[in-house]
């Protein structure tokens, strides 16, 4: 039988299938979570939080904003108590870490599965491109993490979120060899929750054969970014933060965190300046790009420059790299942390391995591969170079103590101003 | 009875399509305007779907509205970037398909089937890794400078990967030229060599041929082919980033994905998506209607 020409369909029919499409709408909300408006995710129960610890939180408007000048001392919630002292770590377990790509060197946590090997542990790494990634997945509690590698900016978030756990301090006796900022941070008093990782400024690198100038001389080396001899060779950090912060030091102020719409408006003003004036790529790899040779300059952070050494082509000199961030330590300056999740499954072996990496020869181990220096008093820059990790000439890429009392430390945002940071960012990245 | 059988099998044997359309097209097309009408988490700044209808609320799409045209209409550059770059890309892939379609439809024989596997090879290798090859190929010391500059002796410095436009739009040519060619050929080959005979006989000369028998003809096959590489492209944010990273050669895409990247901003990224579908829907309904007009007139 031949097909019988059908009627296209009529704008009734379309409109009555629309009408029961509506139903189905009603199914997918139902399966979907009830989820209250700024209350922390049911998720966060799943991966172990509790139901009243997040009835007893206060609404988002309470939620403190940590800066060295308000120091915030997180609560801790009810259900949340920290693990008791002298556990046993847990047997057979698969301790899940997550973190950024290549910020931990693997051979380490083979080291420490050979440490625990009576317990059986094995470390399973997981990575996350950007924060924002990691908390929904830490959320949705699909994965139970047991350590994670973030940012202080993240702190309210995390506590208020019931997604982290406090530390029992009777595990963690390395802490003794952390420098004092960090044994009492800003961002976390009485490092209740966290302990530190790895420390960082944010400047300038370039490969001195691609530019000869030492950009350091200059009055105002940010200009650099402003600058047309330069056009297309140099490159931001894909990162709104960063480039903000930096526009801000070069425009002369110094409140990186400013939400002033005149600063901000001035700022906008001149980074959009920089993309007629100097046409930047905006990219995280300047770690490889620099001592490649594909860019000449990149606003980068200090490990990147130290990491760099080991990406340059064959018979490069190290000595060629080249590192600026303001020496008397006024410029963007930050720490990433390492905590236990509150979803992990092992929060005994969790401790033994934040434990763990606190130890000297660990860290300098560590920092062999990623070239983010940790901030510990046995790891001194003196033994840095001695130990060949730095060559004499990224010297500047060492982050000192003291600059953690000068520096710029880039905070949590009200979220009105994160809006206005983002709104910033988004027309630079569209082009202007 | 017969009658009755071939009344249900057709439908019973287009079910796994359609629930799989459903499942796999509608079902996530009404969760992206669910997300786009909805809110966002105040701490965790992530998007919080509105599944009624009737919660729906369009806040994001002023947003977007507003960069668009107001008078701080900093997304109208990249969506006029976008139409350029799809628009030269799409010329220069049919300018680079039709002589090899026509010439494989045509010429090649029994080895046509060979030529089109091996002008189709390179592209089973993923996108991601064809783009990293032309990275290292267009390094400042890589092989492109070294031929144009036979080997350093013109003194010619070209850095392709600074945010070079040409190199986008060269990336996109590249990565999409395959799927102009195969439509083309399909076309093209579905042409009767009578026809051809027939206008030759009449008299016409090389380009009167191909004027009025083998372009109109190839119409159907150059539609399909620019729908096919347009409506991706529309979208493409991967090439500009990898071959570019620069963001004044930032494409819709680009703003879609980040968008997506930036917490509390997904509403925008769908409304943008949305903005996207709706431009595109316009030449899809195009195509389908005069596909079926000519079904009918045939």
């Amino acid at each position: 039988m031949a097909d019988r020409p059908r009627p296209p369909i009529s704008r009734r029919r379309l409109l009555q299938a629309s009408a029961l499409g509506v139903p189905g709408a009603w199914v997918l909300s139902s399966c979907a979570r009830a989820q209250p408006l700024g209350s922390p995710a049911p998720a966060a129960s799943a991966g172990g939080g509790s139901a009243s610890a997040a009835a007893s939180l206060p609404p988002l408007t309470e939620i403190p904003i940590a800066s060295p000048q308000n120091p915030v001392k997180w609560p801790i919630n009810p259900g949340n108590e920290p693990i008791t002292s002298g556990l046993e770590p847990e047997m057979n377990a698969t301790l899940r870490v997550y973190n950024y790509p290549d910020y931990v060197y693997k051979r380490v946590l083979k080291d420490f599965q050979a440490e625990y090997a009576d317990y059986n542990v094995k470390v399973e790494l997981s990575t996350f491109n950007d924060l924002p990634e990691a908390l929904t997945k830490i959320r949705s509690g699909s994965v139970p993490f047991d350590v994670g590698f973030l940012t202080y900016n993240y702190m309210g978030k995390l506590v208020y979120g019931d997604l982290i756990r406090p530390l029992n301090h009777d595990y963690i006796p390395n802490i003794s060899d952390v420098w004092e900022e960090f044994q009492n941070p800003f961002y976390d008093q009485g490092w209740q929750y966290t302990v530190p990782y790895t420390i960082y400024t944010t400047g300038i690198g370039w490969r001195h054969d691609l530019i000869s100038e030492d950009i350091g001389a200059r009055a105002n080396p940010y200009d650099v970014f402003w600058d047309t001899k330069y056009a297309g060779a140099i490159a931001v950090l894909d990162d709104d933060r960063e480039v903000i912060a930096m526009t801000i030091l070069r425009n002369g102020g110094t409140d990186v965190n400013s939400g002033d719409p005149a600063v901000l408006g001035q700022t906008r003003d001149s980074m959009l300046e920089m993309l007629s004036v100097s046409q930047p790529r905006v990219t995280i790899t300047g770690y490889t790009d620099i001592p490649e040779g594909t860019m000449s300059l990149s606003q980068c952070w200090s490990g990147d420059m130290i990491t760099g050494q080991y990406y340059l082509p064959e018979g490069v000199d190290p000595g060629l790299l080249r590192y600026w961030s303001p020496p008397t330590g006024q410029g963007v300056i930050g720490n990433d942390f390492l905590c236990v999740l509150k979803g992990g499954e092992n929060p005994v072996m969790a401790h033994h391995f934040l434990n763990y990496m606190l130890k000297s020869e660990v860290a300098m181990k560590n920092l062999s591969f990623v070239g983010y220096q940790p901030p510990l008093r046995s790891l001194t820059p003196e033994a840095m170079v001695a130990d060949g990790l730095l060559p004499a000439n990224l010297a500047g890429a060492i982050v000192k103590p003291e600059w953690f009392q000068v520096g710029y430390p880039l905070l949590e945002l009200p979220v009105a101003v994160e809006g206005e940071y983002q709104a910033i960012w988004q027309q630079f990245k569209s082009g202007g | 009875m017969p009658d009755r059988t071939s009344r249900f099998i057709w439908p019973i044997l287009g079910l796994p399509g359609i629930v799989w359309i459903a499942l796999f097209f509608l079902v996530p097309l009404y969760v992206v305007f669910c997300v786009t009408f909805g809110t966002v988490d105040p701490i965790f700044r992530s998007p919080v779907p509105a599944w009624n209808p009737l919660e729906w609320q369009f806040e994001q799409v002023v947003v977007v509205w507003d960069r668009l045209v107001g008078p701080n209409n900093f997304y109208l550059p990249p969506v006029l970037r976008t139409l350029l770059y799809v628009v030269v890309a799409v010329v220069a892939c049919m300018i680079i398909a039709f002589p090899v379609a026509y010439f494989t439809a045509r010429y090649a024989g029994r080895h046509r089937a060979l030529i089109l596997a091996l002008l189709v090879a390179p592209f089973w290798i993923s996108y991601m890794m064809r783009m990293l090859a032309w990275i290292n190929l267009l390094q400042p010391d890589g092989l492109v400078n070294s031929i144009i500059t036979l080997g350093g002796i013109i003194p010619l410095e070209v850095n392709w990967l600074s945010g070079n436009p040409f190199t986008v739009v060269m990336g996109l040519i590249y990565g999409y030229v395959p799927y102009m060619l195969l439509p083309l050929f399909a076309a093209l080959d579905r042409i009767s060599p009578s026809l051809i005979e027939a206008g030759r006989d009449l008299g016409a000369s090389g380009f009167e041929l191909f004027r009025r028998v083998i372009l109109p003809m190839s119409v159907p096959g150059i539609v399909a082919g620019t729908l096919l590489i347009a409506l991706p492209m529309m979208g493409d944010y991967f090439t500009s980033d990898m071959l570019s990273k620069s963001p004044n050669t930032s494409m819709i895409g680009n703003l879609i994905n980040l968008s997506i990247a930036t917490p509390g901003q997904s509403g925008q990224a769908g409304a943008l998506l949305i903005l996207v579908l709706l431009v595109l829907l316009a030449p899809m309904i195009w195509y389908t209607r005069s596909n079926a007009k000519a079904e009918v007139r045939s």
